[in-house]
């Protein structure tokens, strides 16, 4: 795991007023660490001014890889390694690999992102990540700054301008 | 901008279209020495069906949407409203072909032939079905189940303009006529195929060729109408349509085409694998003596929107998704091509072959020349300068209907109770 950092967090009630909020940050060049939402928000994204997700490049890759395995794999089966004659049709029945192509193409391509995913955001087997607050995974949301970054006074100051609950300073 | 009007250089350049197209048509009766004029009635049926099949989905589209609640469409509904209306105009041509197996017109259909209901076995066995009765009056019946529903949608919508109110009784009504539908366009659509397009090859038949025809029209009529807003917005109509929408049906157009390909490729490999010969004739035909146009047809119709299209932002921009959406058209009208002129051709040399002067008839020529083909023939087995010259003369006539309804009416339904979350529409 990485070093600890420790934050200052305000919660927002209304995904509207969290919206302000940000606006607000952004234009008093705060630099925001993370912000905490039970659900996509709607604009939030290039607001943050974050990056659109490559994960959808390493989903087509992985899809490739996927088609190529199955159609080359059932080329040397059945053309090298143990040819079969099925109803009369050539060793090499390219119609016939279609469907498994597909499938195997699919089967990849989401195994593939679901464990990028994961890898990507620090998730998976036996992980516990650190909760901000547990009314983060239901009906707040929040704005988190590190203290490095901003004062906590500074923060602090800025939760309640822009209406935040609960300010606390947390190590994660 | 709410009231769209035509300028004088569209006019010009639609009629010189349809005038272009008539004279084609005209040419293709004449043109060689075709006893049966098939070149003629296949190229009039071809364009016929293609766009009353645009026609058709347009219509069906918009049932779906008001029936899913759906709301980021409403800003172009009118669009899809004046899509339908064209279904008009093929319905008369229709009914001509209808006409024309009682008084043989043509011989497009080889279970209109007297000799062939008598002595074929397979066609007298299915004559209860495939008769010219059927076809005309069953026809009819359906063309105006779609022709009143596609009326009472489009005047419920402009009632809804003139005095809508917040009771949206206009809305509810219209969702009655929706769900109403959509049962019935299941069924009949796949009736209107099997008469229109399957029979022409009266000998074969295909559980999944409904679907597969359907799928051709819906990505044609996404394609058309990607095309229409692009203009309309080039124009500087629809300010508020935004690459948000066109975003949406691009992806329609994306999902579609793969899903055209799913349905084309099922019907494929199932006869190619049961291998069973009344089936396999439809295939072997197509492969062996339209070969340009059999492989052409899935590159373009799925091997190009499908790599163009995956990515997010070629579904945003309107070059991308423009040109896109041009192929794609001619793909499904080439499509079209490839379902109704070999089983007509072969029709034609069939009766020729049997009771009409012998092997004078051109019909017979033709039927040579695809049954032995050593050369593409042009208007036969791969479309000709008539063929192209005749769709755009029906693509000019369709489109010019179309921007005559568009005219008629504001061009944003102003009292539909969607029209805000269409105009906020985000994806």
């Amino acid at each position: 795991m990485g070093k600890t950092k420790e934050v200052v967090y305000g919660l927002y009630s209304d995904e509207q007023d969290l919206l302000k909020a940000v606006k607000a940050a952004k234009s008093g060049h705060m630099e925001i660490h993370d912000v905490f939402s039970p659900f996509p928000v709607h604009g939030l994204d290039p607001i943050l001014g974050l990056e659109e997700s490559r994960l959808h490049i390493a989903g087509f890759i992985y899809g490739m890889i996927g088609a190529l395995t199955a159609f080359l794999g059932m080329t040397w089966i059945f053309t090298k390694d143990w040819p079969i004659i099925f109803g009369g049709k050539p060793y090499w029945s390219v119609p016939a690999f279609i469907p498994i192509t597909f499938e195997t193409m699919v089967l990849f391509a989401s195994i593939g992102m679901v464990v990028t995913f994961y890898i990507v955001c620090g998730l998976g087997p036996g992980v516990t990540n650190e909760t901000l607050h547990d009314r983060l995974t239901d009906d707040k949301f929040a704005i988190a700054f590190n203290t490095h970054d901003v004062t906590v006074d500074s923060a602090k100051s800025f939760f309640s301008q822009t209406g935040a609950s609960d300010v606390n300073v947390k190590v994660l | 901008m709410n009231e769209y009007v035509m300028p004088t250089s569209q006019r010009t350049l639609f009629l010189g279209g349809m005038v272009l197209g008539i004279v084609c048509l005209a040419l293709s009766w004449f043109v060689g020495a075709d006893e049966f004029h098939t070149r003629f009635w296949t190229n009039l049926l071809h364009n016929t069906v293609f766009f009353t099949g645009i026609s058709f989905m347009a219509l069906f589209f918009i049932c779906v949407c008001i029936t899913a609640w759906a709301g980021w469409y409403t800003l172009f509904k009118r669009i899809w409203e004046a899509l339908s209306m064209f279904m008009i105009i093929g319905f008369v041509i229709m009914v001509i072909i209808g006409l024309g197996n009682y008084f043989g017109f043509h011989h497009l259909y080889h279970w209109n032939d007297a000799d062939s209901i008598l002595n074929d076995k397979i066609i007298n066995h299915k004559s209860k079905f495939l008769n010219k009765n059927v076809y005309f009056i069953g026809g009819l019946i359906v063309m105006a189940g779609w022709y009143i529903c596609a009326m009472k949608l489009r005047s419920l919508s402009l009632a809804e303009d003139r005095n809508g109110d917040d009771s949206y009784e206009h809305h509810h009504k219209a969702r009655v006529w929706a769900a109403g539908f959509l049962p019935f366009a299941g069924f009949s659509s796949a009736f209107i195929i099997w008469q229109w397009i399957m029979s022409l090859d009266a000998h074969w038949y295909s559980t999944m060729f409904a679907w597969y025809s359907g799928a051709s029209w819906f990505v044609s009529m996404i394609a058309l109408t990607i095309l229409i807003i692009i203009y309309m917005k080039s124009r500087g109509y629809y300010e508020q349509i935004t690459n948000e929408h066109v975003h949406d049906l691009g992806k329609f157009l994306f999902a579609f085409s793969i899903f055209w390909t799913y349905l084309w490729f099922s019907q494929f490999m199932l006869i190619w694998y049961a291998n069973v010969g009344e089936e396999t004739v439809y295939f072997r035909h197509r492969m062996d003596n339209y070969p340009v146009l059999f492989y052409g047809n899935l590159l373009i119709n799925f091997v190009m929107p499908f790599f163009v299209l995956m990515r997010n932002d070629t579904k945003r921009k309107f070059g991308s998704v423009g040109f896109v959406a041009a192929i794609v058209l001619f793909g499904h009208w080439w499509d079209y091509f490839l379902m109704i002129k070999p089983g007509a051709l072969h029709t034609a040399h069939e009766l020729a072959g049997h009771g009409h002067g012998g092997d004078h008839g051109a019909g017979a020529h033709a039927g040579e020349a695809v049954e032995h083909a050593a050369h593409f023939v042009s208007g036969f087995t791969l479309p000709g300068l008539l063929e192209i010259g005749v769709f755009i003369g029906f693509l000019s006539g369709f489109l010019y209907f179309v921007y005559v309804k568009l005219s008629q009416a504001p061009l944003v339904p102003e009292n539909d109770p969607y029209l805000a979350e269409s105009i906020h529409h985000h994806v």
